[in-house]
């Protein structure tokens, strides 16, 4: 176990080093966007949304894609920074086990995300008021969260061959989808085909699995929410396991 | 378990065929003593460091058995006896010079308070000293050169491979580095060095191997290979060697 607690300390501590670009941006980004976004909009939209006030309901998607995006880039570009300065060598030449290679990463990214998530949190609660109603079910999801984003992140991380590759992935695939999945508004009061197009995209229910967490209401049930999550979690965890049990892409 | 009257090496038909079809290595087999200070000399591409990442897990081998003392190669008990400095500088760029040598520990077993002493010691031992804090980038390229072969030997292996250890580094350091290799030697280490430097080969190999294009040429002492081809000097050998393959 000595090497799974290791490369996790390692992890954290790049983490740590580089607070100011791995913690402190992003949460200053997603504050401002409660502030520009929650209290000066906010006010202009009356009655909120589904009852809840406009700044309020907001904040668990934003802290949502603040934590996906952290989990996601910590891990891409640990891995690709390792790989291209060849340091993982000495990550694959200990005798660890691959299930201890793929968790020390994940932990890496859960510890980046929940930093910024925990940041977030106490933060909008003298701002905003934020309520936290269904603790269980927020940390259930935010856990499948950072499991499917870090596990993410270490793959693309692998497969990488820039860092354009690891940031492409961030730009246009996450942001745009954690946008589209009801950070800002509600899905249900789409019209259609929006509605339903809302529904293919998995950050959407990512997103309702956090707010019910926080608010305690969701636009889908939230076995649902968590259901499609876990199964998008489970392989993503399961290919960085393969990548480093195979060694595919990262030993020629 | 580790095993006194095992070979440090055993490669058996060892074959490697990269993706792109390139064949680096075939049918390889070598046996190295333990205890035994073994050079392994070729021209570049001659599969040295192919064979190096094979033992140890840096690459997938196609064919072949490799043991460690007895064990596979691949078993997570071989691989902490073996003790690597690459070729080429590959220090995590986020971490000191003493964060690198506690974290390397750790990887490969050790305890906090043993990796600590150990890292404290090696520091000394390499003249890192004023470096201990300083972060890999910061360093220079002979402090580097140190910090890896005391990274290569932070966790006490029983085979320590060394990849060209000397490889553009001054005339002083490479004495240096000299001194503590052959240091280790004769506390009982084995030694797989690869080289260019046929005199450095020459000053402190047991036994040389001669490899090119993935295959085994020539095996024997620095003697043993001069009246083998009949020449003076290692130099010759290696040309002739080179020459008749």
């Amino acid at each position: 176990m000595s090497g799974l607690v290791w490369l996790s300390r390692r992890e954290t501590l790049r983490v740590s080093k580089l607070w100011t670009q791995t913690v402190l941006a992003p949460v200053i980004s997603s504050i401002l966007f409660i502030v520009v976004f929650g209290l000066s909009l906010g006010g202009r939209i009356r009655g909120g949304v589904n009852g809840v006030d406009y700044d309020v309901f907001i904040v668990p998607g934003l802290i949502t894609m603040a934590m996906v995006q952290a989990a996601y880039a910590n891990n891409s570009a640990s891995i690709f920074q390792a790989r291209f300065d060849r340091y993982i060598h000495d990550v694959l030449s200990a005798p660890m086990h691959p299930w201890q290679m793929t968790l020390g990463y994940t932990v890496g990214g859960a510890f980046r995300a929940s930093a910024i998530g925990g940041s977030l949190l106490i933060l909008s609660i003298p701002l905003v008021g934020a309520p936290v109603e269904r603790p269980f079910a927020l940390i259930v999801a935010v856990l499948l969260a950072l499991v499917l984003f870090s596990s993410l992140g270490t793959v693309v991380g692998i497969y990488a061959e820039t860092w354009d590759h690891t940031t492409f992935i961030s730009n246009i695939v996450i942001l745009p989808l954690a946008f589209l999945g009801g950070t800002f508004y509600s899905v249900d009061r789409l019209p259609a085909p929006w509605h339903e197009l809302s529904h293919v995209n998995p950050l959407f229910y990512l997103v309702d699995a956090v707010r019910f967490g926080f608010l305690g209401q969701s636009d889908v049930p939230i076995w649902l929410s968590l259901g499609v999550v876990a199964a998008l979690a489970l392989p993503a965890y399961l290919w960085a396991q393969y990548l480093f049990s195979s060694g595919k892409r990262l030993k020629d | 378990m580790f095993r006194d009257d095992a070979a440090a090496l055993q490669l058996r038909g060892l074959t490697k065929r990269y993706d792109d079809g390139t064949l680096a290595i075939e049918d390889f087999d070598l046996e190295i003593p333990a205890g035994s200070f073994f050079g392994l000399l070729g021209p570049n591409g001659a599969g040295k460091t192919t064979l190096i990442s094979a033992v140890c897990n840096l690459i997938r081998v196609t064919a072949g058995e490799m043991l460690v003392f007895g064990e596979p190669a691949r078993s997570l008990t071989a691989r902490s006896w073996i003790g690597l400095a690459e070729q080429d500088i590959n220090l995590d760029r986020f971490l000191t010079v003493r964060e690198t040598l506690v974290y390397h520990g750790g990887y490969f077993g050790m305890g906090r308070d043993e990796a600590e002493q150990r890292a404290e010691e090696m520091i000394d031992v390499f003249g890192l000293r004023e470096k201990r804090d300083v972060r890999a980038p910061k360093l220079s390229g002979g402090q580097r050169r140190r910090l890896l072969l005391a990274r290569a030997l932070m966790h006490r292996p029983r085979l320590v491979i060394l990849d060209e250890p000397t490889a553009g580094v001054d005339v002083e350091l490479r004495l240096e580095l000299w001194r503590y290799i052959r240091r280790l030697h004769a506390e009982g280490t084995t030694i797989l060095l690869t080289t260019h430097y046929l005199e450095e080969a020459e000053q402190l190999c047991e036994e040389i191997a001669l490899i090119q294009h993935g295959r085994l040429i020539a095996r024997d002492s620095a003697q043993g290979l001069r009246d083998h081809f009949g020449v003076e000097r290692l130099h010759d050998v290696y040309v002739k060697a080179m020459q008749v393959s």
